[in-house]
């Protein structure tokens, strides 16, 4: 484009030179180009003589890194990856990064879970969609590789639980579920429902069934088959469901599988397992024998668990029922009978005069009619003893408002009154039903009021004024305590919470000094260090135990044989361990890998370092300190003597060695037999070398 | 409650949450030495106070900002909001009752019949999901009404929405789609 018409000039001669990677126009001379792309390889020539081609590789998914564009940067190119780099450029850098750094995640985890090749290429292309639909901000890698790889999984069909992902992270198993579901929602990946017969064969390879092994699973998918048709795997977790057949199966099969070892193969717990097991018994199909079972399939389905236990209830539900009818019944003969004999004591008490009388009488009848009738309205939530209860005390009270009225005037009309008594009746009525249904009442009628008021709420809201409708202030003044209260509680406090406050005092302290002091940093919570303590030992050997309960350096290291080290040194010659040896002690405490390489003069260093490999490595020495007491030869000849027997036998190399033996070639020349605190150090090893 | 195909589908609503804010700092010390029903935490820098009528519960930060929880209704909610705010004002803060708004509120309903959840899953992909392993329901998200279903194998589903209404339009909206899936009677 550009290489044809000069932007400066409008010429049209431009000079494009490959060699220098130019183009430049003729006109007015103005370098058009720079570092033009060039499809020729070159080679250049390597210090050591070898030449190799220029270039790096890109990967063949994602970008790889930027070219760094230098000064030819605005007119090489071309206008889309000039973009490109403007606005993604870090963008696409910090991509490509991630992408090689996570493929290797990727694999890692897929790797572990033994998922092939075709698997992982799926899941490392979820992983560049959800890349670029920005689902990984703010979200741990590792959880968004793991919902990756679960995701294929599920679309393979793989045996593969939640639960192992969440094992190999050690991450919580609901936060992958919720990084999966949002991953499979995003990418709009339909990943079909878990079929608890995909885990069978799985599980039962794990349950080591040897040769039978087929056989079981076989039975164990055909219970599943018949768990599924009888409902019971709806809403279970399947590796639930897989346990129980598993285990019905075994048994089947004569294998002794117990319940523990199942639970730790399946990962449910025991509670859960035998619920399945008895749902399992309450279908028919566990009244089948074996032989049966194998042969028949029961045509009935059953119904779900849920489904019966919710049956259940409601039989128990109709028997209470129709026995607090039968009770009402009962109650109500007892009523009866308690009418009867109050009726007969009225009898004898002096008669009403007049109207009042037939009025009593009727209102009497007409009143357990009503409380009859209106009382199976309300029966829904109440107690039939209140009830009961209820209806005495209420005849109490008419009795009382009935004399009340007696010695009031007799002026008013009948009707008035017929009306009149029963009006009194409700309010004690609903006061006897208990506290809550005047509270309604009183809510409702607040909530009517608010619905009519709301527009003035609205109001009020736009200037934040509080409306006082349907307040209660002197409910409300309860919620307040007095001064009294306030002090006790605050003492109170003040008490339990002790700790906390002296905490926030010195901090606040603390930080009120810094800043004097200047130094004041906003500080994050740091995680404690951790503290060591310097060790304190009366022997090397001792001292040595102590460091390494603390540091766990190697494991390739034979500890025993270390300690046996200085053991060794001390006991030949000089029985007096701790004088002599305890300086030596320290120092080789403190100093231990050195000293185990580094001791003195060039071949003796390697000498001796040669000469620990084995010890190190291997077994404890076989040769006991008596042996030592025997041979009492001369140090010098004995590790020329020793060096091609220990290097024949020396098993494990330990490759640190050698590296620090270069080192600590500058210490001062202290013979390791003088560290090691006996010339006879080095004999004793030869004769076990020499083994 | 319009009924659905001539059976009245009883939707209880168990909680509403509504917030609502003071325009005013609150010394929460204060609130804690002087209120009964009170539970104050520093570390988190709240306090809870429970109210006994309108059984609700509420989150005091110092901001001023108020957090209202356990309300059956809407209306007890903007009740029990308006008492603690008198509340408040009685200990002394200068209080302003704004911002009021429901958030969130839960109701439960139970189907006559049980629900094939897999089959469920099936007939609405994406907008269904159904993880056995992690949760036993499906969960069925309603984006315009921004409320939430979920269903469980018995029948009974949960519905999370926020207000009232969309939690009914919601019921109606799920009743025919579970009705496909329907597993047995009852």
């Amino acid at each position: 484009m550009s290489s044809r018409v000069c932007k400066t000039c409008g010429c049209a001669d431009i000079d494009i030179d490959q060699a220098r990677g130019n183009a430049v126009c003729m006109g007015c001379g103005s370098v058009l180009e720079d570092n033009i792309i060039v499809s020729e390889v070159t080679f250049v020539e390597n210090s050591g003589g070898g030449s190799s081609a220029v270039g790096q590789f890109v990967s063949s998914d994602g970008t790889g890194k930027t070219p760094v564009l230098g000064s030819g940067f605005h007119t090489s190119i071309g206008k889309e990856s000039r973009t490109q780099t403007l606005q993604n450029g870090e963008c696409l850098i910090s991509l490509s990064l991630m992408k090689t750094f996570r493929k290797r995640h990727i694999n890692n985890l897929g790797h572990q879970l033994q998922l092939n090749q075709h698997c992982l290429d799926t899941a490392f292309n979820f992983f560049k969609m959800a890349v670029s639909k920005h689902l990984t901000r703010g979200r741990k890698m590792a959880h968004v590789i793991a919902a990756c790889l679960y995701l294929v999984c599920r679309t393979e069909g793989t045996p593969h639980m939640l639960l192992d992902l969440s094992d190999l992270l050690q991450v919580n198993v609901y936060v992958l579920g919720r990084t999966f579901l949002l991953l499979a929602r995003e990418l709009c990946i339909n990943a079909p429902a878990i079929d608890p017969c995909l885990y069978i064969p799985r599980f039962a390879h794990m349950l080591e069934f040897g040769d039978k092994n087929h056989e079981v699973s076989m039975t164990a998918l055909r219970l599943l088959q018949r768990m599924k048709r009888d409902w019971m795997h709806t809403g279970r977790r399947p590796s639930g469901l897989c346990g129980a057949a598993l285990l019905v199966a075994a048994r089947m099969h004569e294998f002794r599988r117990t319940v523990k070892e199942v639970i730790g193969v399946v990962k449910v717990c025991e509670a859960t397992l035998r619920k399945r097991l008895t749902e399992f018994e309450d279908t028919p199909t566990s009244q089948l024998t074996i032989d049966e079972f194998m042969k028949v399939d029961l045509e009935q389905e059953c119904d779900p668990p849920s489904f019966t236990a919710g049956q259940r209830k409601l039989r128990l539900q109709q028997l209470e029922q129709e026995l607090a009818k039968k009770i009402d019944e009962v109650q109500g003969e007892i009523c009866s009978y308690q009418d009867e004999i109050e009726m007969e004591l009225e009898n004898s008490r002096p008669k009403l005069k007049g109207i009042y009388a037939s009025y009593t009488k009727e209102d009497t009848q007409d009143d357990t009619l009503s409380v009859a009738s209106g009382f199976p309205g309300n029966e829904d939530g109440e107690d039939e003893e209140l009830v009961a209860a209820a209806k005495h005390l209420n005849k109490d009270f008419c009795r009382e408002l009935l004399s009340e009225q007696d010695e009031a005037d007799s002026g008013a009309e009948s009707g008035a009154e017929s009306e009149q008594p029963t009006t009194s009746r409700q309010p004690p009525l609903a006061s006897l039903l208990g506290p809550l249904p005047t509270a309604a009442s009183l809510g409702l009628s607040d909530s009517i009021r608010q619905c009519i008021a709301e527009k003035e709420d609205e109001e009020n809201s736009e200037h934040g004024e509080l409306d006082l409708n349907g307040i209660d202030d002197e409910e409300i003044e309860r919620y307040i305590l007095n001064e009294k209260e306030v002090k006790i509680k605050t003492d109170l406090w003040m008490k339990q919470n002790a700790d906390y406050l002296k905490e926030q005092k010195e901090k606040e302290e603390r930080i009120a000094k810094e800043k004097e002091l200047g130094i004041y940093k906003e500080q994050k919570p740091k995680r404690p260090p951790k503290k060591r303590e310097p060790i304190r030992a009366s022997t090397a050997g001792e001292a040595i135990e102590k460091m390494l309960e603390q540091k766990k350096i190697s494991s390739k290291i034979n500890y025993d044989v270390l300690r046996d080290l200085n053991k060794k040194g001390c006991s030949p010659s000089h029985q007096s361990e701790e004088a002599v040896t305890s300086p030596t002690s320290k120092r080789l405490a403190s100093r231990r890998k050195r000293n185990i390489a580094a001791l003195g003069l060039g071949n003796q260093v390697s000498n001796m370092g040669k000469r620990l490999k084995p010890l190190i490595s291997g077994p404890t020495i076989k040769k006991p300190a008596g042996d030592q007491g025997v041979t009492s030869t001369v140090p010098t000849p004995t590790p020329e003597v020793s060096q091609p027997v220990v290097v024949e036998s020396g098993p494990v190399v330990y490759e640190d060695v050698p590296d620090e033996e270069d080192d600590e070639d500058e210490e001062p020349c202290v013979s390791a037999m003088q560290l090691m605190g006996g010339n006879d150090y080095g004999c004793d090893v030869d004769d076990d070398e020499g083994i | 409650m319009e009924p659905n195909n001539d059976v009245a589908l009883d939707i209880i609503i168990t909680n509403v949450v509504a917030v609502f804010r003071t325009r005013c700092h609150l010394n929460l010390r204060t609130i804690a030495r002087e209120g009964s029903n009170v539970i104050y935490k520093p570390e988190v820098g709240k306090v809870l106070m429970k109210l006994r009528k309108p059984r609700i519960t509420a989150s005091i930060w110092s901001s001023g900002k108020i957090i209202c929880t356990g309300a059956t209704s809407e209306e007890e909610a903007k009740l029990g909001a308006r008492r603690l705010a008198r509340c408040l004002q009685k200990l002394g803060f200068k209080v302003k009752f704004t911002d009021y708004k429901v958030v969130n509120v839960l109701a439960v309903c139970t189907m006559p019949f049980q629900i094939q959840l897999i089959e469920f899953t099936k007939n609405n992909r994406p907008i269904a999901s159904y993880e056995p392993e992690l949760h036993p329901a499906a969960s069925y998200r309603i984006k315009n009404l921004k409320a939430t279903v979920q269903i469980f194998s018995t029948g009974s589903i949960t519905v999370t929405g926020p207000n009232v209404q969309f939690v009914a339009t919601a019921v109606e909206q799920i009743y025919p789609l579970l009705f496909e899936c329907k597993m047995a009677a009852r």
